[in-house]
């Protein structure tokens, strides 16, 4: 679930694992976002650690300093060493709470919940779009990093340690086990993109509320998620004015929320679920639940509400064309470039490096154009 | 200076544009800055922005930072050189740009810009549109764990300057850094740094926290407020928008609705007290332009004046005790089961859950062992006495 700041996609993530739960999957809620609120929507402490909210339905926040905790040893010792006059441990913490890495724990969270194989659903409250996007970005920087840097950078280390070593100096060449902690750190986002990028497996949901700038930012979103890779399936509508609040002091409102649900029809060919404003707050597994069977009805909020893959490679008489769906954009605000391995796709101010297979590396484009909200790219 | 941040959605942007044109229309000049990427300023006033300032109307400028080119000011040699290493290994110019972007220079320049633009423009008053809270705090807290991850650099820079550059070019097949790359980090550490902390934590400095009548809007601002503390940054005061009129909480839809705003209402006047609780009514249309926004305003502020720090927030403070000394840190809303407390060498660290901060001690004290912590009155009490065996 993602969506723009105060959207609504928290308690929606919520509603969403109790109607999975009531059709008896079992369901694993993870909260992405650094300003965590599954505590806070559920009345109740929601921790690092996996903890039951409801039958059925086990939730957790990912905390970067836990995960550090956890699993960055071999990277904190080498910062410690660097930092020996200094012996600071909270600063060779903080050094490593980078802007992104709070994103990278968010998708290890993610290959976690299905190592363990007990889970049929996992809904992931994420943090809003923009960091979203960061996110989904971060594998392919990781990926040109490991393809043109890693090898070169430890060559590098081995040769310079001796060298430090007669000087006193060894702590600030990192050792192999930095290495190969960066080494699992690569598999385990690699397992992740795998799993993000499957469409029978893994889909967004955009939430969004009828006002203009809600809706504008989060049309640029789901063309940035299909860029990405990720398809969305279904998007809900939150906080729409039910009928006995509109005709009162409230209707002018409603009459430009109709216009903006006209926008959101237009703008999203998907399944549209919605949720009124209710006349009180929703908080706690009640509550929420009641949510869940206001959206879903009947229907099984785990279902895959649209199939689709938002990226694809077509071969036909011995042409290969890769489409992006890319929905309301518009041509100028594309451009495509290839570069060896790469495909460079930039989408206003959102860029993707798009590997390439090896069949269409180093490939001439012959033709790129934009056909009804997909982008076509003929490689010659 | 007056900087709003707040839960998405919750009207941090217009709050910031009402308090711009109120303060400019009784007489001072004021500038309104965007630090948020994602600027919707320039939506709220009715006017394209530009990264200067521009003249909205007399005594008022408004601008939005230009992260990226502001990067390029600041980490000019810094990020030439990652360019230049990344360019080494047959990465394409775009690419390496990509590449080059640093952790948490973004945060850094954004305030860099702001400060400038303060220091410099010879204003009365600024007002900062910050992002959602999580990104403001890690804007505001940046400059003192930045000056960390320079000192490092520094480290590294005093060896491969020293002994290893002269051999190394020989060795290692990639560029190295050369001196301008650690004279743009030095500068960084000792002048701009410094200079961004003190800017931060200045008296005449003040965050606002926008809030909703809503539980986990509220719960989330109380967050931040105990993190905003840690960091010695003042909050003046609470601004709740979208507060149901009484035409409306009249109709039978809004009754219920009406009657937990007013308890949330009092909930937050009583849990942020001493800070001053300014509120705003649900709007049925959008506030955008000077005069939409100086009517907010107006009912927002009442008599006060917009520019002025409405509140003081208390400071930390060391005090001689007998038998040691003791250290308070005011830390609204924490809670005992949440927070660490550690002496670490000649710091006293804390984490409050969500943050952590390593707080220099002064040398007196520094030398004493932390013999126990409590949280009293909304403040975090340690107390230092000699360790036993010492002199």
């Amino acid at each position: 679930m993602t969506g723009k700041g105060g959207v609504g996609k928290t308690s929606h993530a919520i509603a969403t694992a109790l109607g999975a739960a009531a059709h008896r999957h079992r369901v694993f809620l993870l909260s992405a976002d650094p300003a965590h609120s599954l505590g806070d929507a559920l009345g109740r402490r929601v921790g690092a650690r996996p903890v039951a909210i409801a039958p059925g339905v086990v939730a957790r926040e990912v905390s970067v300093l836990d995960e550090l905790d956890r699993s960055w040893s071999e990277i904190r010792r080498w910062l410690r060493e660097l930092l020996r006059d200094e012996t600071d441990e909270v600063l060779a913490e903080e050094l490593l709470v980078f802007p992104g890495l709070e994103e990278l724990m968010a998708l290890r969270a993610v290959r976690e919940v299905e190592a363990t194989g007990d889970f049929d659903v996992c809904v992931v409250d994420c943090a809003p779009t923009g960091s979203t996007l960061r996110m989904l970005r971060f594998p392919d920087a990781l990926r040109i990093f490991m393809e043109n840097f890693f090898d070169l950078e430890r060559r590098s280390a081995r040769l310079l340690r001796p060298l430090m070593e007669r000087i006193h100096a060894a702590g600030v060449v990192p050792r192999d086990e930095f290495f190969e902690a960066i080494e699992r750190l690569y598999a385990d986002v690699e397992d992740v993109r795998r799993i993000l990028m499957d469409g029978d497996r893994t889909t967004a949901r955009l939430v969004v509320n009828p006002a203009r700038v809600v809706v504008e930012e989060t049309r640029r979103s789901f063309a940035y998620l299909s860029l990405y890779g990720v398809a969305t399936d279904a998007v809900v509508v939150n906080r729409l004015l039910p009928a006995p609040a509109t005709g009162g002091y409230l209707a002018r409102w409603a009459e430009r929320e109709r216009g903006e649900l006209d926008s959101i029809e237009a703008s999203f060919p998907i399944p549209q679920f919605r949720a009124p404003l209710y006349p009180r707050e929703l908080r706690g597994i009640e509550d929420l639940a009641i949510l869940a069977r206001d959206v879903f009805g009947d229907r099984d909020p785990a279902a895959v509400f649209t199939r689709g893959r938002p990226i694809r490679l077509h071969k036909r008489a011995g042409r290969t064309r890769l489409e992006i769906d890319l929905p309301g954009v518009s041509k100028e605000e594309i451009e495509v470039i290839t570069r060896g391995s790469d495909l460079l796709v930039q989408v206003r101010n959102a860029s993707r490096w798009i590997g390439l297979p090896t069949s269409l590396r180093g490939r001439p484009i012959r033709r790129a154009r934009l056909h009804e909200g997909v982008l076509e790219v003929d490689f010659g | 200076m007056v900087l709003y941040t707040g839960k998405g959605g919750v009207g941090k942007t217009t709050t910031a544009a009402a308090t711009a044109v109120h303060a400019a229309r009784s007489g001072r000049s004021t500038l309104v800055a965007s630090a948020d990427s994602a600027h919707s300023l320039g939506d709220v006033l009715e006017r394209r922005l530009g990264p200067e300032p521009s003249r909205l109307a007399p005594n008022l400028d408004a601008l939005e930072v230009d992260t990226p080119s502001e990067t390029q000011r600041h980490w000019g040699a810094v990020r030439d050189y990652l360019i230049s290493l990344f360019r080494y290994q047959g990465i394409e110019e775009v690419v390496a740009e990509e590449l080059a972007l640093l952790p948490g220079a973004e945060e850094i320049t954004t305030l860099l810009a702001v400060e400038a633009y303060a220091r410099e423009g010879g204003y009365d008053f600024v007002v900062v549109d910050c992002a959602p809270t999580d990104s403001a705090l890690r804007l505001l807290t940046f400059p003192e764990v930045a000056r960390g991850a320079l000192r490092v650099l520094l480290r590294v820079q005093r060896v491969l300057a020293s002994v290893v550059t002269p051999l190394a070019r020989n060795l290692v097949p990639l560029p190295l850094p050369e001196s301008e790359v650690f004279r743009d980090a030095e500068d960084l550490l000792f002048r701009k740094l410094r200079r961004l902390r003190d800017f931060a934590c200045d008296r005449h400095t003040s965050v606002r926290l926008v809030v909703t009548p809503e539980r986990m809007v509220i719960d989330e601002a109380r967050r931040a407020h105990t993190d905003l503390a840690l960091f010695e940054l003042g909050c003046d005061a609470v601004v709740m928008n979208r507060i149901l009129p009484d035409a409306a909480a009249e109709e039978d839809f809004f009754r219920d609705w009406a009657r937990v705003q007013r308890e949330r209402l009092a909930e937050v006047k009583e849990l942020f007290a001493p800070l001053p609780v300014l509120t705003a009514p649900l709007q049925d249309d959008e506030v955008t332009g000077l005069d939409r926004l100086a009517e907010h305003a107006n009912r927002l502020f009442g008599t006060l004046a917009p520019d002025a720090v409405l509140c003081t927030a208390p400071r930390i403070r060391f005090e001689a005790e007998k038998g040691g000394y003791r250290v308070e840190v005011p830390l609204p809303h924490a809670e005992s089961r949440q927070l660490e407390v550690a002496k670490i060498d000649d710091a006293l660290v804390i984490g409050t859950g969500t943050r952590r901060r390593s707080l220099p001690l002064p040398r007196r004290i520094a030398r004493l062992e932390l013999s126990r912590a409590s949280l009293r009155n909304h403040s975090l009490v340690a107390h230092f006495t000699s360790t036993p065996g010492a002199l």
